[in-house]
């Protein structure tokens, strides 16, 4: 009887070492991406806190925990004005871009002639970088760029300054045009992935059923492109809430979006601003967080009932 | 019921012709296999009938009314994919009644047809699950499922077995065939496989090369090809050169009496058919006995209830599938008798 428990005890303490070899193992595998999250995102992460929450010695200024620089900020009404607006500019580019990516995606799949050139053009956005499409903005949608002219010389107005004003208003129109012609082709790579993966068969399966065209897409099409559509607008809305140089261009002026806000305390001449800059970033992350944790939530949910783990 | 029509339907993808020609009437109520090899033209002929793809010339009839201009969503055919084309993101429920709530009709109908359908398809306990969640045999049924709730005047399957592994086949082939008398409805299935073929359909359509070879029942295509490609696609076959003689066919290694040598002219090329199952394999000659010759055994392969020999006769080699109560080994002297009328003739020309 001694003998067997012992023998069990050895094959016990055998299998504990194996796992613990194998989770160290696992450990190791995971580490270079763990140490990268970690010491730069996490890292700068919780020294942003630390800041928003006044812990500063090197700026001469160590009040931790203090809670005042968040209570100054959300006190102000200016910061929910200015929250409006970034989510304004997030939400509506995204919305419009998702559309347009949506349409772009279901065209592509479709043949037609010079389509294998027409798939390259499209994706040229995404090899421009943002302050190139905030140039071009300027160039094309000021009164006085070249839309204007070109509208002044065919007659439709009497002259450039006639233009509407599209850049620099609080309607965002520049903005979020920024936003639409850098995303939409980048949200068109997801969901065509995606729409290519789900061939058309279920589509056919529908219209042989006797579902119209509309029917198909919101019934058939729709939900299985979720999972690109929502990948694509998690990351656009996550860039459009947190982008600095198109609203700090092309936006209305006061009130800023919160990162143009946060960017105007970080370039005061008062070192003491950076930390409300800092719990001005940091609450740009919280709102962002949770709206994003919070429409993977209602996703994964919506997911879990059609059977998708 | 439905009778269908295919009237010179040619169809052209590009400078790709995938179909030349096709004349097909099927009758009311009749299950008609397309079979032939991977691209010969039979999906795409099921996706014309169907009004998923329109025929570049020609015209596709239902009891007789042009049907090629009606959009797909109201010829109100049936069509199983062959993955299925379930939705995955709806149940079971959802998917069978997907055909009734898009053309509205009312809940309490719905729900009664979907009892029936459920009951009929033996899957009312997997009403709630979704496709992930069920197997390949269950996914066909829902699929089958889903396509008669919408009583379709014509129904098609696309290669409905190829993705079942060989014991499900067997039992929805059954199933399939039971379905299609129950229910009588003009049903066209596409496949490669011509036991498959032979053994569901009332007819075959045999396509190669977007061409229709030849449209009769399992029997005839089978016992009687109108041409050696439809032999050789039908199954393992003995195929050789003769010359018509006086009633025989002068086979290089034998005269051969043959039933139908009056349809050729003396001294014509002929091909010669015979099928590796119709040749008698004798270990002592039967006095008298028409068409026997002597052979070497070559080789002998084991199949369970087959074993099939090569056997040395002259200069040629013929196969022959024999039941596998007694094998013999290579090297065996064997008796072979050729049938004269198992053996087919065909003229160079068709060829």
């Amino acid at each position: 009887m001694a003998t067997q428990d012992t023998a069990l005890e050895i094959r016990s303490e055998r299998r504990s070492a194996a796992q613990r070899n194998a989770l160290l193992m696992r450990i190791a595998e995971l580490a270079p991406i763990v140490i990268v999250l970690f010491v730069l995102f996490g890292g700068a992460l919780v020294l942003a806190l630390l800041q928003s929450l006044g812990f500063a010695p090197w700026f001469g200024i160590n009040t931790f925990p203090d809670f005042s620089y968040f209570g100054a900020l959300w006190g102000s009404s200016a910061f929910w004005v200015s929250l409006g607006l970034t989510l304004y500019y997030g939400f509506v580019s995204t919305i419009i871009a998702l559309i347009m990516a949506i349409v772009l995606s279901l065209a592509l799949i479709k043949p037609f002639r010079g389509k294998i050139l027409y798939k390259y053009l499209y994706k040229l956005p995404l090899m421009i970088p943002y302050t190139v499409g905030i140039a071009l903005a300027v160039l094309m949608l000021g009164n006085g760029g070249i839309l204007s002219r070109l509208l002044a010389l065919v007659g439709m107005i009497d002259n450039p300054g006639d233009f509407p004003q599209i850049l620099k208003t609080h309607y965002g129109w520049g903005i979020m045009a920024v936003y639409v012609w850098k995303q939409v082709p980048f949200m068109t790579l997801a969901i065509y992935a995606v729409l290519l993966g789900i061939g058309r068969e279920t589509e056919e399966a529908a219209a042989i059923l006797g579902a119209t065209r509309r029917q198909i897409f919101f019934s058939v099409t729709l939900p299985q492109i979720l999972p690109g559509i929502v990948s694509s607008t998690l990351i656009c809305f996550a860039f459009n809430v947190g982008a600095f140089e198109a609203p700090f261009i092309l936006g209305g002026g006061y009130p800023d979006t919160l990162p143009v806000v946060a960017w105007r305390y970080f370039n005061d001449a008062n070192y003491a601003f950076q930390l409300q800059g800092m719990a001005t970033v940091v609450s740009i992350g919280i709102v962002a967080g949770v709206i994003l944790f919070a429409y993977l939530a209602v996703y994964r949910r919506y997911e879990r009932m059609r059977g998708r783990a | 019921m439905t009778q269908v029509q295919l009237r010179a339907v040619r169809k052209e993808f590009g400078s790709f012709v995938a179909l030349e020609h096709i004349d097909l009437n099927i009758a009311s109520g009749e299950l008609v296999a397309l079979l032939g090899p991977s691209g010969c033209g039979k999906t795409t002929t099921l996706r014309m009938i169907s009004g998923l793809d329109n025929p570049t010339d020609g015209e596709i009839l239902f009891d007789g009314k042009d049907v090629s201009d009606v959009p797909v969503r109201d010829r109100n055919v049936g069509m199983v994919f062959q993955r299925y084309a379930l939705f995955p993101h709806m149940n079971v429920e959802k998917n069978i009644t997907f055909g009734l709530r898009v053309r509205n009709i009312p809940a309490e109908e719905v729900e009664a047809r979907l009892e029936e359908i459920l009951d009929i398809v033996q899957l009312t306990q997997f009403r709630h699950r979704f496709p992930a969640q069920l197997s390949g045999g269950q996914m066909q049924r829902v699929a089958i499922a889903r396509t008669l709730i919408t009583k379709p005047s014509v129904l098609m399957m696309d290669e409905p077995l190829a993705n079942l592994d060989t014991n499900l086949r067997g039992e929805m082939r059954r199933f399939i065939r039971d379905l299609q008398q129950r229910f009588n409805i003009t049903t066209i299935f596409v496949t490669h496989d011509q036991v498959e073929a032979m053994e569901l359909s009332d007819r075959v359509a045999v396509l190669f090369d977007g061409r229709l070879e030849q449209f009769d029942t399992p029997d005839a295509i089978y016992h009687r090809p109108d041409k050696i490609s439809v032999a050789k696609f039908m199954g393992a076959s003995n195929i050789f050169q003769g010359t018509i003689g006086d009633g025989v066919v002068k086979a290089g290694f034998a005269d051969l009496a043959v039933t139908g040598t009056q349809q050729f002219d003396a001294g014509e090329q002929v091909d010669v058919m015979v099928r590796s199952e119709a040749i008698r394999l004798l270990k002592q000659p039967q006095d008298g006995a028409a068409n026997q010759v002597e052979g070497e055994i070559r080789t002998s392969d084991f199949f369970g209830a087959t074993v099939s020999y090569t056997v040395q006769v002259g200069d040629h080699q013929l196969n022959v599938d024999e039941h596998s109560t007694e094998k013999l080994d290579p090297g065996s002297r064997v008796f072979l008798q050729l049938p004269g009328d198992r053996i087919w003739l065909f003229p160079k020309r068709a060829n």
